[in-house]
C-alpha cells in the first residue's frame, strides 16, 4: 500500500467538506508512505469540483463529468474508484463516513477484497504499514486496526475530526474513461426536505433536543433558530424520535448517528448511555436542563440549569449579535 | 419471491460492552445477546412484503453466529420469518468485515434468494459497510437506506434517505436493500408466534457447505487488531444554575467565547 486514493462527494458543482478532509488526511497519509494523492471525482459538474480541488494538496484529480451518471446512483462511482485504485496499484482509499462515502467504500473493498475501517479518527503509518484508528463500543474503547492480507485498505474517516490544509499540490487533471456498463439501478427523483440544512455528521455545531422539548414545535422552531444562528445543524435524541418529534437522520446515539462536532448543545436531554455514545467526543458539550442532577452533569463541560424555553430564544439573539459584529 | 434478511446477534445495547485484550474480540459472555435492533426494521419490512404480496413469497432469516445464538435466532422467526439459516463453524471466528461479509454472501447464495434485506448498521460495530460489500459479492444492486420499500412487476423501488431528503430508487430483481429506523414499527413476538417458532426448520451451514475459495476466520481477515485502549474519561464541567432566560443565555455565550467558539 503505498498510494492514497481520496474519494470525492460534491453535490451542485461543489465538494462536501468531509471529503475536503480525507483528500487532506490522504495527503498526510501518503507522505508518511512516500506515495501519491489521487481525488476521484465523478458525476454531474464533476470538472467544477475537480477546479476547486486544486486548491488542496493533492497531486492529480481523476474526472468523470457526466451528468447522465447522476441518475445512476452509487454504481458508477465505485466504477470509477475501481479504475483509479487498479491503474494506482496497491493503494488506501479514503472516504468520508457519510451515507455515500459508506456505500462507495464498501462496494470498492469487496470488488478487490479490501479491508474495511469504518468511523476512523486518526490514520498511522509505521514501517510503511497502515494502521487506522478507530472508535468502537460506543467510544469505550479505541481500537487500531492493520491492514493484512491486501493490497488495498479502505479507510472511512469521521467527519470533522481530520484537519483541512488549503496547500495546493501539483493538482493535475486526468480524464477518467467512461465505463461501458449499462446501470440496472435508476434514480427515479430526488426529492430535498431541508435543503438548507447540513447533516448532523458534517455540521459544525449541533443543537440537539429530548423528552424535555415536549412536543415537536421546538425542533422546527427554537432549536431551528439556534443552530441555524451558528450554521449548524438540528439533533435530537432516542426518546424525541420515538416520539415521532422528528425524522431518525436527526437521531444521535447508540441506535442513530455517533457525530464528533466542535461544538454539541444538548437541550432537555439526560444523556442516558444511548445517547452519550453518540456524541462524547464532540470537542465542547454545553447542556441546558431543567434538572442539576441529569447523567450529562458528569460529562458536559457546561451545563446551565434553567428553563430551555426561556434560554434558547435569548441564546440565539446573543449569538446572532456576535455573529454579526464579526461579520 | 424468496425473502431474505441478514441478523446480527449483538450485546444488549443498554450492557457495558467490553473487548478482551487477549483475544481483542468483544467478549460475549456475561452479557445478553439480542437481536440487533436494526435488524428488527428489516424483518418487519419483510414480513410487510410477504403478508402483503400474498403469493407464497417466504422469509428467511440468515446470520452468521456460533451455535449459541440459535435461540435469538429464534426470536426473529417468532416475529413470523418462515424459517432460518445459521453460518455456524469455529473457523468463522475472529471474522472481520470483509470475510463476514464474503462468508454471509455464500451463505446467502447457498439458500437462494429474490431480494436480500439488512439493517442499516449494528449497535456494536456501526460500520453500516456490510449491506454494500453483501451486494457486491451477491452480484445484484444494492438500494441502501430505504425508508419504504416496494416490489412490483419484477422490480425493486425505495425511497432512499439521504442527508438531506429521500431519492426514489429503483433496480430489478434479484437485488438488496438495507432498511432504515424510519422504515416501520418492528413487532414484538405473540404468543402464537413464539409458540410457533419451536416448530420452525433453523438450518445449519458449516464453512465446507459455502464453497469458498478466499480464507476467512482470523486467519483469512484483511483486518487485524493491533492495540485497544481506553479513552480518557470526560472530565466534569461547571453547573451553573440560572433564574432566567438571559442569565442562562448569558452564561453559555461567556463560555463559548472563553473557548473561542464565538
Amino acid at each position: 500500500m503505498k498510494n492514497v486514493i481520496a474519494f470525492i462527494e460534491h453535490k451542485n458543482g461543489a465538494a462536501r467538506r468531509s471529503s475536503i478532509e480525507a483528500l487532506c488526511a490522504a495527503r498526510t497519509a501518503a507522505d508518511a508512505l512516500g506515495g501519491t494523492v489521487h481525488a476521484v471525482v465523478a458525476g454531474p459538474q464533476a470538472v467544477a469540483v475537480a477546479a476547486a480541488l486544486k486548491a488542496y494538496p493533492v497531486d492529480r484529480i481523476h474526472v468523470l463529468d457526466d451528468a447522465a451518471l447522476g441518475k445512476a446512483g452509487i454504481d458508477p462511482l465505485v466504477d470509477a474508484l475501481e479504475s483509479v485504485a487498479r491503474s494506482a496499484g496497491p493503494s488506501l482509499v479514503i472516504v468520508a463516513n457519510t451515507m455515500i462515502g459508506r456505500d462507495v467504500g464498501s462496494r470498492f473493498a469487496a470488488r478487490v477484497d479490501a479491508g474495511v475501517t469504518a468511523d476512523v479518527t486518526g490514520i498511522d503509518v509505521k514501517d510503511g504499514r497502515v494502521a487506522c484508528v478507530s472508535p468502537k463500543l460506543g467510544g469505550t474503547t479505541i481500537t487500531t486496526c492493520a491492514f493484512k492480507n491486501t493490497e488495498y485498505g479502505v479507510a472511512a474517516i469521521r467527519p470533522n475530526v481530520f484537519p483541512v490544509a488549503a496547500t495546493a499540490g501539483a493538482g493535475e487533471i486526468a480524464e477518467l474513461a467512461p465505463s461501458d456498463k449499462t446501470y440496472s439501478v435508476t434514480v427515479e427523483d430526488d426529492v430535498e426536505e431541508a435543503a438548507a440544512e447540513l447533516g448532523v455528521e458534517e455540521a459544525s455545531v449541533v443543537v440537539s433536543g429530548g423528552r424535555g422539548m415536549g412536543g415537536p414545535e421546538p425542533f422546527t422552531g427554537m432549536l431551528h433558530d439556534l443552530a441555524e444562528a451558528f450554521g449548524g445543524a438540528v439533533g435530537a435524541s432516542r426518546a424525541a424520535v420515538d416520539a415521532g418529534w422528528i425524522s431518525h437522520g436527526h437521531q444521535v446515539g447508540q441506535t442513530g448517528k455517533t457525530i464528533s462536532p466542535p461544538l454539541y448543545i444538548a437541550v432537555g436531554i439526560s444523556g442516558a448511555i444511548q445517547h452519550k455514545v453518540g456524541m462524547r467526543t464532540a470537542a465542547t458539550i454545553v447542556a441546558i436542563n431543567k434538572d442539576a442532577g441529569v447523567p450529562i452533569a458528569d460529562f458536559a463541560d457546561l451545563l446551565v440549569v434553567g428553563d430551555a424555553f426561556a434560554i434558547v430564544p435569548e441564546l440565539t439573539k446573543l449569538v446572532r449579535e456576535a455573529k454579526a459584529a464579526h461579520a | 419471491m424468496k425473502i431474505v434478511v441478514t441478523v446480527k446477534l449483538v450485546p444488549d445495547t443498554t450492557a457495558e460492552k467490553r473487548i478482551d485484550p487477549a483475544t481483542k474480540r468483544l467478549v460475549r459472555t456475561g452479557v445478553d445477546i439480542v437481536l440487533n435492533p436494526f435488524d428488527e426494521y428489516a424483518i418487519e419490512a419483510a414480513l410487510q412484503l410477504r403478508d402483503k404480496l400474498a403469493d407464497g413469497s417466504t422469509v428467511t432469516i440468515a446470520s452468521m453466529t456460533p451455535e449459541s445464538g440459535r435461540e435469538v435466532v429464534r426470536k426473529a422467526l417468532a416475529m413470523g420469518a418462515d424459517d432460518a439459516v445459521m453460518l455456524s463453524d469455529p473457523g468463522l471466528a475472529g471474522s472481520d468485515l470483509w470475510a463476514t461479509a464474503y462468508a454471509l454472501a455464500h451463505g446467502i447464495k447457498a439458500v437462494g434468494f429474490d431480494l436480500v434485506l439488512t439493517g442499516t448498521q449494528s449497535t456494536d460495530a456501526i460500520s453500516g459497510d456490510l449491506p454494500g460489500m453483501l451486494a457486491e459479492y451477491l452480484g445484484v444492486p444494492a438500494l441502501t437506506y430505504a425508508r419504504e420499500l416496494d416490489v412490483a412487476g419484477g422490480r425493486l423501488r425505495v425511497k432512499r434517505e439521504t442527508e438531506t431528503g429521500y431519492q426514489t430508487v429503483s433496480a430489478p430483481l434479484p437485488a438488496l436493500a438495507s432498511v432504515t429506523k424510519s422504515a416501520n414499527e418492528p413487532r414484538y413476538p405473540s404468543l402464537k408466534g413464539i409458540m410457533g417458532a419451536k416448530k420452525k426448520e433453523i438450518k445449519t451451514l458449516a464453512l465446507a457447505d459455502l464453497g469458498l475459495t478466499k480464507a476467512v476466520g482470523s486467519d483469512g481477515s484483511r483486518t487485524e487488531v493491533l492495540e485497544l485502549a481506553t479513552p480518557p474519561a470526560r472530565e466534569k464541567g461547571r453547573t451553573v444554575t440560572v433564574s432566567d432566560g438571559p442569565e442562562g443565555a448569558r452564561a453559555v455565550l461567556d463560555f463559548l467565547k472563553s473557548r473561542q467558539l464565538l
